[in-house]
């Protein structure tokens, strides 16, 4: 048994403690809650004295969160887990409300391997929602809707690359400006076109794609109806690993953002690099606002992205820069969001507090406490002076 | 056209703002030669090929490769051309493997994908093409700096490189390594390949370059064979005068030690040891010089007496006071000045006005502050006394430090640092990027210190300066004290311990 | 002891060193071209939507009741200038204080965005402590709202400057967090059943606080106290405004906050505890932000519901105030009353609907708060201008 063997062993313990006591084995004894959560505790202290401190705090807050977690649902009613907890249901959930984060976060990723700070992905998610929207009405077709989307996202891209880049301008300032802007641009078109009525409620919307997979047990439920965007986003996950660590472009990308003057002297054009992963870092955020509006609620509101590119901007960060990771991240959020919707059934307002969990776990991931996420080493710096 | 020079420089010229950092320089390579470009630092060198690299363009003058004039406006370009080039501070990627590093910007591709085992075959092949061992898959940060090196000339190579320019490639390695990259540069030349070998070591430059082009103040002053030459000759025409600059300096009157480190130890910022059981004393009355080659902890081991960095083992004392836990202001405190080395970095507030800056030790002190409220008339009337005291020209109180020439700005550090009324001064590369005027101030305070009875621990790269003001030199190397020489020794006796050879031969 | 690769960039880089040119050059011209070119940008937009854009700006203007200032005015319209002008001064107080939680960082090298997390938690606790104690002797009662919203801010920005000062997590993340985290906070705090929901039998279906009882509601001095006349809260708001200047310019904290804004290494090198001040100017800032929010509540809000929380934008334009004012007392004074103007200017309540779409109009000033931040981040501009004068 190694440090490492008993420090994963503590994050299973953690989890477990909250499974047992909820659907299918709702367990009623708080008791055997405790037993597993202390023993994750347990494993996880020793973890750190064996030097796994990542790994045994990580066991360590899981045995907290599953202690409380799991207390809890042994004190409430079994009708109402069985209410809340219908694993089908929360999976598909999850998704749907991972979706957006997916996007923003490949986004986010695209730019800030490049080494560019990208601030501005809720702006950019926002402009997507709205334009989304509007392209699908114009031209009655989501499919356009989406490609308007990307290119408004792309623009607002080039505007942030523009500054970034070529101005050399603090990235932190000028994305947090594209997020400002964003919110006048689309609320103002939005008012102008749509006025008080609102997007037409015959507004073009993403398919889901049926799988003929009902019969599958809890499979079936999850993945048998979902919007094809929720698809895009987990390919989109796959194909920006394939080619971030497998194709040249990825390796020419990653080059600008931890070492420009190397990339320059190796000839490449770092200039153009940046340009274009930050463009294509608006398309993608704003094919996640564009889920928001076309594909999961069927209108557009004034900042209908409330935040969820700041979550995607939390999932990378706490993903570490890597596609996989932050695709774990965003699920993380999401079923957070999905259990949230669902928790009223005990408290209608205490629910609210679970859209806090993203900022919470992020705020405890960049303090360094389950280890340090290492960004690229030129991300934030504008390129020197020739 | 088949007797054209690989590559010629015609009259190139180029100014960074009122600063002409190379005027109208020539220089001729030819083909399988050694071609060294020797300067003092701030000679141009650099410039010079950083312009024939793409990454400057010349505001004047002509590139010609093989006789054909050509336009070089980027590395891409200067690459294309067959132009390598291996820069001082390595340009490679860090977390990327050495076969990536070595293809980026000509990837082996299936498809659409990066072909990863044609490029470690590639690598593999270069490596034992050109005596070069490598290993494909390591981590460039896990690597020593002679495999970068290797990996930064095997870049080249693998780009087609015919010119090869090296930016002082020896400054980083050790004796051994610089033997064998130059074994390696011999099997180039021999295979036609032309090399530009930037140095300001004169040693070296004999002993590898077929001829030599000096740089002075971004002038060419002559290109010379190095058969017949010396290092007198070099160094005189590389300095333009007497190569030793001596100081006028009186007897010693030695007093009781000022400050003492005991087996001190420490590691740098990625925690690797930087520091390794320095034990040393300087006494009132006398100036150590610590001489060593770039990089070998100097700055580390200044950080650790500062207080600015933890030490791991052993014990510091400054002026009687044990200052090893203690933080900057207890050791500024406990009588210690420090002359930073990067003065922009550390020595000096840019965005400060000189007044805000010369107060940046006693700001707090009842003389320029009462009740955490400042007194900006206090600070600005001891400026104007200090600044005329030290002879600080180009502004007045209220001028922003940032606005000074380097010299002044250095000046303002020094008076800020000896007002402070010192026992013990650390001085860290004390004049570097200085004209020779304010060296001379610099050097004549520092020696004044020592008259008064402080003790000067002075750290610097030049060789020189440590020799003219030391009373006695201790060599640094790989955060070592491996030797202690009196100052007038040779200066192949220093290179031998610089280089890490003395070790061996006292084992002997 | 070599410099980094990159050697053109010094060592240790603050967001107030790399916008040092822009916050020393070009005088007071470069703001206003700025807000010249965000403006004729706005403009553009009003025009290409069919609109005339003199006109629109000229409703807005009167809206905002600067007109008031203009000797030539008539009886009539100066009463309802003076009311438009009271409402921009209402939103002058807030905007000064959360420019100043932005200045007050920057000028220690700390971008701190989270000035919406800290003015929500300062009008959290100051709605809580303006709402009981009903009984308590008037000033004191005003006194300790305030000072409970002061410290409630200064707590929770000094989480992202202990953050930063213990791990060094960047004050950016941990700023963006704590302001979300705020939000669902407040959001759950005053929401039904939540402890801080009012207790009003008739409301017990609306997720609102309690009102702020008589004696800690701030005086009002012009105007009628119904019609939401102007508060002394402005007054306060101005002091700070000195308390930041002398602060900054005039004391050991505010020259160690200099120090370390424009270079930590040179600051650590002479002995200045650079953590510390990051944890110290942190908490200063959330301090600001917190009354911001004290005063709001104290001075003219009397209450919070949850969806004020999530539809709260105002803290957000402090970025906007500060950047344009440089990040000093005056600046950040004008940058305030700029945006105030136009906030009111744009509002339903003052902008003439027949004229230009209020909601429009909200929205144009959203947009030209964005362009004046964005063209703020870079010193292209200043480097212009100051290259031009020393070529004349």
């Amino acid at each position: 048994m190694t440090a490492k063997r008993i420090g994963w062993g503590a994050v299973v313990l953690g989890f477990l403690a909250f499974f047992v006591a909820v659907p299918p084995l709702t367990v009623r004894s708080p008791i055997v809650v405790i037993v597993i959560a202390v023993a994750a505790m347990a494993a996880g202290s020793y973890a750190i004295t064996a030097g796994e401190k990542r790994l045994g705090w990580g066991g360590i807050i899981a045995g907290m969160i599953g202690l409380v977690g799991g207390y809890a649902a042994t004190q409430s009613g079994v009708a109402n887990l069985e209410r809340v907890v219908v694993w089908g249901a929360l999976g598909a959930a999850t998704l749907r409300y991972a979706t957006p984060l997916i996007f923003g976060a490949v986004g986010g990723l695209f730019s800030e391997r490049a080494g560019v700070i990208n601030i501005g992905l809720e702006g950019m998610m926002l402009m997507g929602a709205f334009f989304g929207a509007w392209g699908a009405d114009v031209t009655s077709s989501w499919l356009l809707g989406i490609v308007i989307a990307i290119a408004a996202g792309a623009v607002f891209g080039a505007i942030h690359a523009l500054f970034a880049v070529s101005f050399r301008a603090d990235q932190i300032v000028s994305g947090t400006a594209l997020n400002l802007l964003a919110v006048g641009v689309t609320g103002y078109l939005f008012v102008e076109v749509y006025g008080d009525l609102g997007t037409p409620d015959d507004l073009p919307s993403v398919p889901n794609v049926s799988l003929p997979i009902d019969w599958l047990p809890l499979l079936g439920d999850i993945f048998g109806d979902l919007n094809l965007l929720v698809w895009l986003a987990l390919a989109a996950v796959l194909m920006t690993w394939v080619f971030m660590f497998r194709t040249s472009w990825g390796l020419r990308l990653r080059s600008a953002g931890e070492n420009p003057l190397a990339a320059e002297t190796a000839g490449l054009n770092v200039v153009r690099t940046r340009y274009l992963a930050v463009m294509a870092s608006g398309g993608l955020a704003a094919m996640g606002g564009a889920f928001l509006s076309i594909g999961f609620l069927h209108t557009f509101t004034q900042n209908m992205t409330a935040g969820r590119g700041f979550i995607a901007l939390a999932a990378l960060i706490f993903g570490r820069w890597r596609p996989g990771l932050a695709l774990a991240a965003t699920l993380l959020f999401g079923f957070g969001s999905a259990l949230a919707q669902r928790l009223p059934v005990f408290s209608p307002s205490g629910a609210v507090l679970f859209q806090a969990l993203p900022y919470v776990l992020t705020l405890i991931a960049v303090t360094g406490l389950i280890g340090r996420s290492i960004p690229p080493l030129a991300l934030g710096r504008p390129l020197p002076r020739n | 056209m088949a007797d054209a020079p690989a590559l010629e420089l015609r009259g190139i010229t180029k100014r960074f703002g009122t600063l002409v950092a190379n005027n109208a320089v020539d220089f001729e390579l030819r083909r399988g030669e050694i071609h060294a470009l020797l300067g003092e630092n701030g000679a141009g060198k650099s410039t010079l090929m950083n312009v024939l690299y793409g990454l400057h363009q010349p505001d004047e003058g002509q590139i010609l490769l093989d006789g054909q004039p050509v336009t070089i406006d980027s590395p891409r370009r200067a690459i294309g051309l067959g132009i390598g080039m291996v820069h001082q501070h390595f340009m490679l990627v860090p977390v990327m493997t050495v076969a990536e590093n070595l293809v980026l910007g000509a990837e082996p591709r299936s498809g659409p994908l990066l072909d990863y085992k044609t490029a470690t075959r590639r690598v593999r092949e270069l490596s034992s093409e050109y005596g070069l061992a490598v290993d494909p898959d390591a981590k460039v940060e896990d690597i020593g700096v002679g495999t970068q090196q290797r990996v930064e000339i095997l870049r080249a190579l693998f780009r087609g490189a015919k010119v090869l320019v090296l930016d002082e490639p020896t400054a980083v390695l050790t004796a051994q390594e610089a033997q064998d990259l130059f074994k390696v540069l011999r099997t180039l030349t021999a295979a036609g390949t032309s090399v530009v070998f930037i140095s300001h070591k004169l040693n070296e430059v004999l002993d590898i370059a077929d001829r030599v082009t000096v740089l002075r103040r971004g002038e060419k002053v002559d290109t010379v064979s190095t058969e017949g030459a010396t290092e007198r000759s070099l160094a005189g025409l590389m300095v333009g005068r007497d190569v030793l600059l001596r100081v006028e300096k009186t007897e010693q009157k030695l007093g009781e030690p000022l400050l003492e480190l005991e087996g001190v130890s420490a590691v740098d910022d990625r925690g690797l040891p930087a520091v390794n059981d320095v034990t040393l004393r300087v006494r009132a009355g006398e100036i150590v010089g610590l001489a060593g080659v770039d990089a070998n902890g100097q700055s580390e081991l200044i950080e650790t007496i500062m207080g600015l960095r933890a030490p791991t083992a052993g014990t510091i004392t400054a002026a009687g006071v044990d200052v090893t836990h203690a933080g900057p202001r207890e050791t500024l405190n406990a009588g210690v000045s420090h002359i930073a080395e990067d003065r922009h970095r550390r020595g000096l507030v840019l965005e400060f006005d000189l007044a805000e800056n010369l107060c940046l030790r006693e700001y707090k002190t009842p003389a320029f502050s009462s009740r955490g409220f400042l007194s900006p008339s206090k600070m600005v009337a001891r400026a104007r006394t200090l600044l005329k005291e030290f002879d600080v020209r180009g502004g007045d109180p209220e001028t922003r430090a940032g606005s000074l020439s380097g010299g002044n700005q250095q000046k303002v550090v020094i008076a800020r640092e000896l007002t402070a009324d010192p026992k013990v001064i650390i001085a860290a590369q004390p004049t570097r990027g200085l004209d020779v005027g304010a060296i001379e101030f610099v050097h004549r305070r520092l020696v004044e210190e020592r008259d008064a009875g402080k003790g000067v621990l002075l750290v610097s790269l030049e060789l020189e300066e440590i020799r003219s003001l030391s009373d006695r030199v201790l060599v640094i190397y790989e955060g070592r004290i491996v030797a202690e020489l009196p100052p007038e020794s040779s200066e192949e006796d220093f290179g031998v311990y610089m280089t890490g050879g003395g070790r061996d031969e006292r084992a002997a | 002891m070599s410099a980094p690769p990159d050697s053109e960039l010094p060592p240790n880089i603050t967001v107030a060193s790399r916008m040092a040119t822009f916050f020393r050059g070009g005088g007071i011209l470069a703001p206003l071209i700025t807000i010249l070119v965000a403006f004729l940008a706005g403009g553009l937009v009003v025009l290409a939507t069919g609109h005339n854009p003199i006109e629109t700006y000229q409703a807005i203007f009167k809206g905002s009741g600067f007109n008031w200032f203009f000797p030539w005015l008539s009886e009539d319209d100066r009463i309802i200038a003076a009311l438009n002008l009271q409402q921009t001064l209402i939103l002058t107080t807030p905007l000064i204080l959360t420019g100043l939680a932005v200045a007050f960082a920057f000028r220690c090298g700390l971008f701190n965005i989270g000035g919406q997390g800290q003015y929500i938690l300062g009008s959290i606790f100051a709605v809580w402590v303006g709402s009981s104690f009903d009984g308590m002797p008037a000033l004191l009662h005003v006194l300790v709202a305030m000072l409970a919203g002061v410290l409630a801010g200064a707590v929770w920005a000094g989480i992202a400057g202990l953050l930063k000062a213990l791990a060094g997590t960047n004050e950016v993340i941990s700023t963006i967090m704590l302001n979300w985290i705020a939000i669902w906070t407040g959001v759950w705090i005053f929401n039904l059943g939540s402890p801080l929901q009012n207790d009003n039998p008739d409301q017990v279906d609306v997720p609102v606080s309690n009102d702020i009882v008589e004696g800690a509601k701030l005086p009002v001095f012009w105007g009628d106290p119904q019609l939401q006349g102007l508060h002394i809260g402005i007054f306060i708001a101005l002091a700070a405004l000195v308390v930041f200047w002398v602060l900054l310019n005039r004391t050991t904290l505010g020259y160690e906050v200099r120090a370390v804004g424009f270079n930590p290494d040179a600051a650590e090198a002479s002995g200045i505890n650079v953590r510390r001040n990051y944890v110290m100017v942190m908490a200063i800032c959330g301090a600001f932000a917190g009354l911001g929010g004290a005063l709001d509540l104290l001075g003219w809000q009397f209450r919070i519901a949850t969806n004020d929380i999530q539809t709260h934008t105002l803290a957000f334009f402090g970025i906007a105030v500060a950047l344009l004012g440089r990040n000093t007392a005056i600046g950040t004074l004008l940058g305030a009353l700029l945006f105030a103007g136009l906030l009111t200017g744009t509002s339903v309540r003052n902008l003439d609907p027949t004229v230009f779409e209020p909601q429009l109009a909200t929205n144009l000033t959203y947009m030209i708060q964005g362009l004046v931040v964005l063209l703020i981040s870079t010193d292209v501009l200043v480097v212009y201008l100051l290259r031009r004068r020393r070529r004349k």
